[in-house]
């Protein structure tokens, strides 16, 4: 028993199991160790030519991306340090879809420049003084990067659309990027509303089927079900809608009843009255001019005997999301019960019709006319895990669309900025007098990491880049970029490169956060892991004893 | 042993080991929280059992996370804990006196003096401190129009030890106009008015006051408004659902055409609640573009739901009861339990009503109401540890406010008062003790010395130069505190450095209280069946 005589310490005090680290080597630096050894993961896979990874997840699922958030995600990060930066990506991705990538390596960078510092004396606190200088200062500067006229755009127009998405696009999936970009932008366009800013992702919807190629990859203005429909109708077109939430089939009270009979005519007669109540109900479906029912739950035989003989579609759609969606395609009011619904409730279709492709059933509703409110973009692909990237890929484009709706500012892409503003802050830090100087020279240090990185994974001379891109900074090209398949550098304007404006400015605030939250930190007190499955805890201990 | 004899599993500490164990364990504790103290502490990173991340500058929230074992750690922690629950700040403080008084104690044991001595010193080194604070306390008197200034110049002090400046900065009056809209002259504040809501979305700096009330809750049905202007407010607490009888009761039917009577009649009730509601909606709103607004404490069915959105009402359901409280206070009108007598006086208002979606997760604003007297504070943060941060300084800072509201008076800050009180301590109470209690006296003194020094140790200061130049500024007649930026006497007034009078006077109480009890045991006695395994 340690009752006697305690050794003098923290250590002491604490929970069997706890564990404590405090000090500059003992946290600070570990801590940053941790994040270099992430932001190392996902760097390979920044930018277009960026390397994909094979994440195999504890539910066995396997996973081949370039996408960051992705790989963060299923990666189940243990250290500590290193899911602050984790965090700080899935806030990226969460407020703008698009970026995670930019966010975690740029927030390992600053990491590991920090730790440069460290080692030259500087103490953690006056590098976060600097950092916090130097990304103030460095949205500043991005702000008057901002390409002049971008503020202005139609987010109807196309190519206007497709020249701020390609650069998001791209980093996914390289070489297919014009097809995808067409694709994303067509639905995107079509389900703008009135007002842009309100723009919803969720109307654009995904559905992957197997088989085909991206080529054959289309949009449907409306959208595909992966169900078949319920009764015989397969096709219906330009037909009424009624859609029903609960499911189509007798009432039934919500105290329990019992059905009370007295003799075996009662018997014989209750189910009559039955039927003739669903035939009554169907009938009056039918006659209100519906063509096509949609029902939120079960679909009762008796009903569906009744619909089949008024000629009536029927589909069933259990998910609730999915059922107000349709609702939005069709214009439908949803009926809680079945009922005759009123005519203004009932809602429109082009054409209802079951397919098949690649040997999925699928139910396709069209809505040319008017209702713009869903489109659907239907991917083709060889593999399910081609087909998960894809989708990721046109996630990150539609993300990027509901970012320009909200500011469509832009400013120029492949690495120009990141040079510009590393350019700029080291004047400015020239400038500073003081400790924080050096902070903030490694700050601006820090953004070299872009093209550096873009040009490694292109496989091109990374150092020769660098050097020729800031001779043309330094002449006052600030747009200059660096064109990934000729490997020289060229301006960005003339390859029509352009990243959005808030991509890059939450991103590298987030990072920025990030970091300087991992730089203060000087003491970590852990718990011993919680019970739970073995496997965790063996990797929480592997991951701990790394660091 | 004695004891021994009686339990032979019993352990025991005796004397000096009993003592030394105290005293180190004080002092253990004592250095895990003095790199937390002032606004240039460091940040302790706390992992917990499933690998969620905690943050925390706070004293307070450190010791409630930090599963501590040692009895005696136990002790001080729940003084700290206790200082935390009166006054709302202080944790730290608290920790690191006790333990600077029992590291001064130490000396004078070890040179063979006896702890009942250094006890009696104590105690009348503590009177004579409580009294010094009455004399050395500025007051500032809160009539019905507080001056702002010196709240936010507490708040601030407050806030910028657990959170970095410009955020500080900008919570302070946030905080300071929150408790400012929820005070009622007359009545004691209630700080349960201030609602804390919070979101995770753009970054901490986004955090803002509401005056109005959110709610972490949007409505349930599809076609009602997302945003409304003008709304009268309908608080109710009126089921609005088909709530099944007590009783066991079963319908009996022989046809189909009876069970759709039934059916429909099984509602009837629910729907006439919902149809007073929507007369009320029809009485108020006629001719006007005006909206309403109902917020239940309980259920609304859907089938009510939908005949609300028909009519244009937006309806929320399930609201916190707490949330109806405030509301009350927020929008006026009153919470209603049936809507039989519904009458307009009944309603609230508010000029703004809208839905904000993030993500998964709805949040209701009600907001441009009329003279609130609740209100909101959002906090926003890109992740949850920054939020919780956030809301444990808020918790503070507005603990703070409300103290300065009740105390009237505020004590000057950045190690100001400690190093006045050390002096007078010295200079003229140690002189009026008779004996050996002024050693007592002494090291009370020294201890107090413990803030400045933490203060000068965490910005990187020279801990002796600044004790010297304060205690000089102090004897040439200068009340003055420590700048922690180049390490000079600043006065604190100047700086707009206050603390809370109720925190230190908590804190000089409660402190000397547990050192004495530690210094005066003598033996620790482990007895009884462990019920643990032996490790």
């Amino acid at each position: 028993m340690g009752f006697s005589m305690q050794p003098y310490g923290i250590q002491s005090m604490l929970k069997e199991g706890y564990r404590h680290l405090s000090g500059l080597d003992e946290a600070v630096v570990k801590n940053i160790d941790a994040c270099k050894e992430l932001s190392t993961i996902t760097r390979t896979s920044l930018g277009p030519n960026g390397m994909n990874k094979m994440v195999i997840n504890h539910l066995d699922k396997l996973f081949v991306t370039n996408d960051a958030a992705t790989i963060v995600n299923e990666l189940e990060i243990q250290h500590p340090a290193a899911k602050i930066l984790v965090l700080a990506a899935k806030a990226q991705q969460e407020e703008i879809g698009d970026g995670a990538n930019l966010t975690i390596s740029f927030a390992g960078e600053l990491l590991q420049n920090a730790e440069e510092l460290i080692r030259m004396g500087l103490h953690p606190s006056e590098i976060i003084t600097g950092y916090t200088k130097g990304i103030n200062k460095a949205v500043e500067f991005l702000e008057q990067l901002v390409e002049s006229g971008s503020e202005n755009m139609d987010v109807r127009s196309k190519d206007q659309v497709i020249s701020r998405m390609r650069a998001a696009v791209a980093s996914k999936q390289f070489g297919q990027e014009d097809i995808l970009c067409s694709l994303v932008a067509d639905a995107c366009i079509q389900v703008c509303p009135k007002n842009p800013a309100n723009f919803n992702v969720d109307n654009v919807r995904v559905a992957k089927l197997l088989g085909g190629g991206l080529h054959n990859s289309t949009i449907v203005r409306g959208m595909v079900l992966k169900t078949d429909a319920v009764g015989s109708i397969k096709r219906m077109e330009k037909a009424k809608v009624a859609v029903f939430a609960s499911g189509v089939d007798t009432t039934a009270t919500e105290t329990k009843g019992t059905v009370l009979i007295h003799s075996a005519e009662q018997l014989e007669n209750y189910a009559k009255t039955e039927e003739a109540k669903v035939e009554e109900l169907i009938k009056a479906v039918a006659e209100s001019g519906a063509q096509v029912i949609v029902s939120g739950g079960a679909v009762g035989e008796m009903a569906l005997h009744f619909c089949e003989r008024y000629k009536l579609m029927v589909l069933k759609i259990s998910s609730k999301f999915e059922l107000r969606r349709f609702c939005r395609t069709t214009g439908a009011v949803a009926h809680l019960k079945l009922s005759r619904p009123n005519p203004e409730d009932l809602g429109y279709v082009d054409s209802v019709s079951v397919e098949e492709i690649g040997g999925v059933t699928v139910t396709i509703a069209r809505n040319e006319e008017g209702g713009n409110s869903i489109s659907t973009v239907v991917l083709r692909g060889s593999t399910d895990s081609i087909l998960d990237d894809l989708e990721r890929a046109v996630d990150d484009g539609v993300n990027t669309y509901k970012a320009m709706c909200r500011d469509s500012r832009t400013v120029p892409g492949a690495a120009a900025t990141e040079i510009e503003l590393a350019k700029r802050l080291r004047d400015y830090a020239n400038a500073e007098t003081g400790l924080d100087k050096y902070a903030i020279s490694k700050f601006a240090e820090s953004f070299e990491f872009v093209p550096k990185t873009l040009a490694d994974n292109a496989g091109l001379n990374a150092m020769e880049i660098i050097a020729s891109l800031y001779t043309g900074h330094g002449s006052g090209n600030t747009k200059l970029g660096i064109d990934l398949e000729e490997g020289v550098c060229k301006d960005a304007s003339e390859m029509n490169i352009w990243d959005l404006y808030v991509t890059k400015l939450f991103a590298l605030k987030y990072a920025a956060d990030a970091a300087c939250t991992v730089l203060r930190v000087d003491q970590i007190i852990m718990a011993k892991p919680a019970g739970g499955p073995r496997r965790d805890a063996a990797a929480a201990a592997a991951a701990m004893g790394e660091d | 042993m004695s004891l021994r004899v009686l339990n032979p599993n019993a352990e025991v500490l005796n004397k000096s080991a009993a003592l030394h164990m105290n005293i180190n364990a004080a002092k253990g504790l004592q250095d895990v929280l003095k790199t937390n103290l002032g606004p240039k502490g460091t940040i302790k990173m706390l992992v917990g059992g499933a690998g969620d991340i905690k943050l925390t500058k706070d004293g307070n929230t450190l010791l409630k996370e930090m599963q501590i074992q040692n009895p005696t750690a136990i002790m001080i922690a729940r003084t700290a804990v206790a200082q935390d629950d009166i006054s709302g700040d202080g944790t730290t403080s608290t920790v690191i006196f006790i333990g600077e008084l029992m590291k001064q104690s130490e000396r004078y044991i070890d040179e063979g003096m006896h702890p009942r001595v250094l006890v009696d010193g104590f105690e009348i080194a503590k009177r004579a401190t409580l009294q010094f604070l009455e004399k050395f306390k500025t007051s500032a008197i809160m009539g019905n129009e507080p001056d702002k200034e010196i709240l936010k110049m507490v708040a601030r002090t407050t806030l910028r030890t657990k959170l970095y400046e410009s955020l500080a900065d900008q919570l302070t009056d946030i905080v300071v106009n929150s408790v400012l809209c929820i005070r009622k002259p007359e009545e004691p504040i209630d700080l349960f008015m201030v609602e804390i809501m919070h979101m995770r979305h753009k970054f901490d700096v986004d955090t803002r006051l509401v005056e109005g009330l959110v709610l972490d809750h949007g409505s349930r049905h599809p076609d009602m408004k997302r945003r409304a202007e003008n709304c009268y407010i309908l608080t109710c607490n009126v089921s609005l659902e088909y709530e099944k009888s007590e009783i066991n009761a079963g319908f009996f039917y022989s046809n189909a055409e009876q069970r759709e009577a039934m059916v429909a009649a099984e509602r009837r009730s629910v729907d006439e609640r919902v149809k007073k509601i929507i007369e009320m909606k029809n009485k108020v709103c006629a001719g006007t573009d005006n909206n309403f607004v109902v917020i239940n404490q309980k259920g609304i069915d859907p089938p009510s739901l939908d005949l609300l959105a028909r009519e244009g009402i937006i309806a929320l359901r399930r609201a916190k009861r707490r949330n109806m409280e405030r509301l009350v206070l927020a929008c006026g009108g009153e919470a209603v339990n049936s809507v039989d007598d519904l009458t307009p006086d009944c309603l609230g208002w508010a000029g703004l009503v809208y839905e904000h979606v993030l993500g998964e997760e709805k949040y209701t604003f009600v907001e441009h109401v009329k003279n609130p007297h609740s209100c909101t504070i959002l906090i926003k943060g890109p992740n949850d540890h920054t939020i919780a941060q956030i809301k444990d300084a808020v918790r503070d800072g507005l603990r703070s406010v409300k103290n300065t509201l009740e105390d009237e008076c505020v004590v000057l800050g950045a190690g100001a008062f400690e190093v006045a009180a050390r002096q007078y301590l010295i200079n003229e109470v140690k002189k009026t003790v008779q004996g050996r209690a002024q050693l007592g006296v002494e090291a009370f003194a020294d201890a107090l010395l413990v803030v400045p020094k933490t203060l000068a140790e965490n910005a990187g200061l020279d801990t002796q130069d600044v004790i010297i130049a304060l205690k000089s500024e102090h004897d040439k007649g200068n009340v003055v505190g420590l700048n922690l930026v180049n390490g000079e006497a600043v006065d604190p007034q100047f700086a707009g450095i206050f603390d809370n009078y109720s925190v230190k006077r908590q804190l000089i109480n409660s402190g000397p209280v547990i050192a004495s009890q530690l210094l005066l045991v003598d033996e620790v006695i482990r007895a009884g069946r462990n019920m643990r395994k032996p490790t």
